[in-house]
């Protein structure tokens, strides 16, 4: 069973500011189910000038009751590979489980693109495959289990996204205000 | 936000606050210097001991066969499982 989801989106924040949320989206009250965060590789291209950051992260094991059997209790990790080119303004993420993978095979792909047309917006686009091989009639359930979990999803990484950003933006004027008052009382 | 081993987290958020600051200061900006490779090395090495002992090194590795991966090279407990795929 394979199964496509898509979906896009924006935000009304420069893709410098949603781009930098988004590397620090963690944590976030909207994301309790994420443990852990770790980077892994860190290295800026050379030739391109791209950043590329893989993370490691591990999340609780939230899986419906009917699946509990099947899958162990243990936390799931996902790796995330990202390549933020500050260029043309575009950072891709993509996703993947590393365990449970003989039942489910989860990617996500995110894409972050600078609006052409409005400085101050940001477009996201959602892809996300699931493969699952289970068998024993559990496609169809799991499916739907999928599909739902899904947009659940997307609801609450946006709801934390606009978290970090209304964070990052009241934390940005902040500096800029002490940058201001600094310059101030050096006058 | 924790490190999978809370031994690294102190190393881990030096390197998170490196990485921030130099993100919107430099490299938003332009400027590609990387500034905060050593607060990275010294995390990778609290790091890469911990995924160790965890039994995580091999399963990470053959999940990512990319060209540059920070697990192709040297330390192993994967057992030269390594491009076996």
């Amino acid at each position: 069973m394979v199964k496509f989801f898509q979906q896009r989106h924006s935000f009304d924040y420069s893709w410098g500011t949603v781009s930098y949320a988004f590397l620090n989206r963690y944590p976030n009250p909207f994301a309790t189910h994420v443990l852990t965060a770790d980077t892994i590789e860190h290295r800026l291209d050379p030739d391109t000038g791209a950043l590329h950051i893989t993370r490691l992260l591990r999340k609780t094991n939230s899986v419906p009751r009917w699946a509990r059997s099947i899958m162990r209790g243990n936390d799931a990790f996902i790796l995330e590979d990202v390549v933020v080119d500050g260029q043309s303004g575009t950072l891709v993420s993509r996703t993947r489980n590393i365990t449970h993978t003989r039942l489910l095979k989860v990617e996500e792909k995110q894409t972050l693109t600078a609006d052409p047309r409005d400085a101050g917006r940001t477009l996201c686009k959602n892809e996300t495959s699931i493969v699952s091989n289970i068998g024993y009639g559990m496609n169809s359930r799991i499916e739907s289990f999928s599909l739902s979990r899904f947009s659940e999803n997307l609801a609450k990484s946006r709801k934390g996204m606009l978290y970090v950003l209304d964070l990052a933006q009241r934390r940005g004027l902040f500096r800029q205000r002490l940058l201001i008052d600094r310059r101030a009382e050096q006058q | 936000m924790e490190s999978i081993d809370s031994k690294c987290t102190p190393l881990k958020h030096e390197f998170d606050a490196c990485f921030t600051r130099w993100y919107s200061e430099k490299f938003l900006q332009g400027d590609k210097t990387n500034e905060c490779e050593e607060a990275f090395k010294k995390y990778q090495t609290c790091l890469r001991a911990a995924l160790k002992e965890k039994g995580l090194t091999k399963m990470i590795g053959e999940a990512r066969p990319t060209v540059g991966s920070a697990f192709a090279d040297d330390d192993g407990d994967d057992g030269g499982s390594k491009g076996s795929k």
